[in-house]
């Protein structure tokens, strides 16, 4: 459906971005009879165009604007204009994802009151808990149809080779290694076809095996009639009224023309740095630090998790692009057990790459090349190993800042994107890659490269969730503590990073925030 | 490396190849002889002690040692065909070529492509690795050695897969070794 709204239409939701948030809460909003427009800032693709070519996907869908990484951690050498590996496009970076959805665990909502304070790191508790989240997790994972869950009663994917060689390894060192519980049809589910092991989960899935917003949440918001999808259309600020209430967006079209959408509520899911830089982008007088930042928190707090690759040469071959790119998970060291010399957890996650992308990983930026490089390349297919995927630490000073000169083709400050190892991210690495190796050795490895952390592809906690508005930006609903129809609805809310993958959380919070929403506009009140 | 080529190193000194861009390059003559012949692949564009230099340094760079040199020439050819439009870029070739032998003369007293040794032309390379000419030759042969759809086969890569069906019914959980 073709359904268009006037700019001067006020009765409307304005959801900046069409990702794992922006999309769900757009399509929740619907279902309840709630319009809206959703501006995103990329184009919008269609099947055919996903390819299983990993740079060639990279060139085609990846946000690619001008950014700056800076710190003193190897990413910032390796990557100086690359913090982030995701995406512009309908769909933003549930096109790229792998799939893993994985329920955060009890503890790691309240991670304040678990560790103390932890020097140097800002950890506060979220406002909500597991008990308060589990049944939306739950609508989560139907909607996103996961594999391996009660929810959908869908089985797992079956073991592949690359699967085998670790979980072999896992048990000989005694080591709990499973399946993962993948937002990927293992049967014919919700229209969308089973899985064929193509392994380019994350250049797209070119069958739409794998949930992504891009062709399930944003076409079944459109077929409502209630909600217009805006591409090529970047938010560049929002406007607010004399009570601070929000008004509206003012956002560029494909050519470059200035428009201002009005709105009756705000939510911004833009990804975690683009999120926080739209509020500083829209400082005003009666906000001259941003919108929403009384606490100072906006941008503050960018958490990536603590990772890093780990990738065993074995002598017989293991094929591991012939998988699903995550088809299992280590989970023996995800609690929280400060005896191992660090605070939280991290899962050992099974994933591949393909040749071209460990060419670029193995040993990337300017020393990375040579006969080690080249022997271990020539081994691509006895390889067999992890991404590791840990909780990392809020640090106030790794933050999203805007360049004090240059600007994008959109006359915006570029963002600068500033991240650095806590010491307990640097300590949960070195576990992380003593512990793969112990089990890669197990099975058999003859050689094992630690591959150093890559682009992030999670980004969480610049707008952060919390009880008091003197801590965060957002309340336990994503609602600015200070403008109450201004929503945070992606990853950015995030109050810590957790030890799984962000996207299940994500989306239970956004199908919980559009239930709020409806709710508070019955009342009244918004 | 699956060493899928029939040919043994003494014959491939005596053969030429043809690069993908259809020029003539000649064959791992270079590795003994250290020069290549007068039909060498880029040199036209550079200059025959350049294109020589480049094709041994390439080699350095990503050593596979059962990697034909035409798939190396592949990457460095189109490359020299830009510098013969592109004056900046000829001028980076040209300059890189020129301080690689530098570096190589006050180490070693001798050109960069009078080195025997690996372990010597690797310590000259590591010395100008950070140079922009030493990047953009690097940078080009990891897309045309590793992204090289040609070779994914001999590095046990499979590449697109879909429009055959995945992986689903084509041995996804096959490994008879554990
Ligand atoms: C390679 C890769 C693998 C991943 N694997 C997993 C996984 O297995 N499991 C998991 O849980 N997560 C995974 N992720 C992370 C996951 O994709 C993200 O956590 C999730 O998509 C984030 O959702 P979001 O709503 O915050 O942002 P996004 O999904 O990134 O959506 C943000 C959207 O906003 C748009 N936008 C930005 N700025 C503006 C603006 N000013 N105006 C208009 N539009 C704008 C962007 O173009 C984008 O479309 C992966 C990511 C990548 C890249
Ligand atoms: S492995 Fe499955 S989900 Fe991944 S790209 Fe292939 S068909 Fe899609």
């Amino acid at each position: 459906m073709n359904t268009k709204f006037d700019l001067n239409d006020d009765s409307l939701v304005v959801i900046v971005g069409s990702g794992a948030g922006g999309g769900t809460l757009a399509n929740e909003l619907a279902q309840k009879g709630i319009k809206s427009v959703v501006l995103e800032a990329g184009k919008r693709f269609k099947l055919d165009d996903i390819e299983n070519d990993e740079w060639k996907m990279f060139g085609k869908i990846s946000w690619l604007d001008k950014r700056y990484l800076e710190g003193p951690a190897r990413l910032a050498k390796d990557f100086p204009n690359l913090p982030a590996w995701i995406v512009k496009g309908v769909g933003g970076a549930t096109m790229h994802w792998a799939g893993v959805a994985m329920r955060f665990q009890e503890h790691e909502f309240r991670m304040r009151t678990e560790n103390g304070t932890v020097p140097g790191a800002n950890v506060l508790d979220w406002p909500i808990t597991l008990k308060e989240l589990d049944p939306y997790y739950y609508k989560a994972e139907q909607k996103m149809g996961v594999c391996g869950t009660e929810a959908t009663g869908m089985p797992f994917h079956g073991k592949s080779s690359h699967y085998k060689v670790i979980e072999e390894g896992a048990r000989r060192i005694g080591a709990k290694c499973e399946q993962a519980t993948l937002a990927i049809n293992t049967q014919i589910r919700d229209g969308r076809p089973s899985c064929q092991v193509n392994g380019f989960c994350m250049q797209g899935c070119r069958i739409g095996a794998k949930w992504s917003t891009m062709y399930t949440e944003i076409p079944r918001a459109e077929a409502t009639g209630l909600v217009e999808v805006r591409p090529q259309s970047m938010a560049l600020r929002i406007e607010h009224d004399k009570q601070g209430n929000v008004t509206g967006v003012l956002y560029a079209d494909k050519d470059g023309n200035q428009h201002f959408q009005k709105a009756r509520l705000v939510s911004v899911a833009a990804n975690s740095i683009e999120s926080p830089r739209l509020l500083l982008n829209s400082a005003s007088p009666m906000f001259p630090d941003g919108l929403a930042n009384g606490s100072g928190q906006v941008g503050q707090n960018y958490m990536t998790h603590t990772t890093a690759g780990v990738y065993g040469e074995f002598e017989q071959p293991v094929h591991m692009y012939k998988s699903t790119v995550v088809p299992g998970i280590v989970h023996e060291w995800k609690d929280n057990d400060p005896s191992r010399g660090h605070v939280a957890g991290y899962e050992l996650e099974v994933l591949h790459l393909g040749l071209p992308f460990m060419s670029a990983f193995l040993n990337p930026g300017k020393s990375g090349w040579g006969r080690e490089l080249a022997d271990s390349l020539a081994n691509y297919d006895r390889m067999a190993g992890f991404w590791i995927c840990g909780e990392d630490m809020p640090v106030e000073s790794n933050n999203i800042t805007l360049h004090p000169t240059e600007k994008d083709q959109y006359g915006l400050p570029v963002p600068v994107v500033y991240k650095t190892d806590h010491i307990n991210d640097t300590r949960m690495r070195n576990h992380a890659y003593d512990r793969s190796t112990e089990l890669l050795e197990a099975v058999g490895a003859k050689k094992v490269n630690y591959l150093p952390p890559y682009p992030a592809s999670h980004n969480m906690g610049t707008n952060r969730m919390s009880r008091h508005a003197r801590d965060g930006v957002v309340n336990r609903w994503g609602q600015s503590h200070e403008i109450q129809n201004l929503f945070i609805s992606d990853g950015s809310q995030f109050t810590t990073s957790g030890t799984e993958n962000p996207t299940l959380t994500i989306v239970a919070l956004a199908i919980r925030q559009a239930d709020y929403i409806a709710d508070q506009m019955k009342r009244g009140n918004l | 490396m699956k060493r899928t080529s029939k040919e043994q190193p003494t014959d491939l000194g005596r053969r030429r190849f043809l690069g993908r861009s259809g020029i003539a390059v000649a064959g791992i003559g270079i590795i003994s002889s250290g020069l290549l012949t007068p039909a060498a692949w880029a040199a036209s564009a550079v200059g025959e002690h350049a294109s020589a230099t480049l094709l041994r340094m390439a080699r350095d760079i990503y050593p596979h040692d059962t990697l034909e040199n035409k798939y190396y020439a592949a990457v460095l050819t189109p490359l020299a065909r830009k510098a013969g439009k592109d004056m900046a870029l000829k001028k980076m070739l040209a300059e890189g070529v020129k301080a690689l032998d530098q570096r190589s003369q006050q180490l070693f007293s001798r050109n960069f492509l009078e080195l025997e040794h690996e372990s010597d032309r690797v310590l000259v390379l590591r010395a100008i690795e950070e140079s922009p000419f030493f990047q953009r030759i690097k940078g080009d042969l990891m897309m045309g050695i590793y992204n090289n759809p040609e070779l994914w086969p001999r590095f046990g890569y499979g590449g697109s897969a879909w429009q055959k069906g995945g992986y689903i019914n084509r041995g996804y959980d096959k490994i008879d070794w554990l």
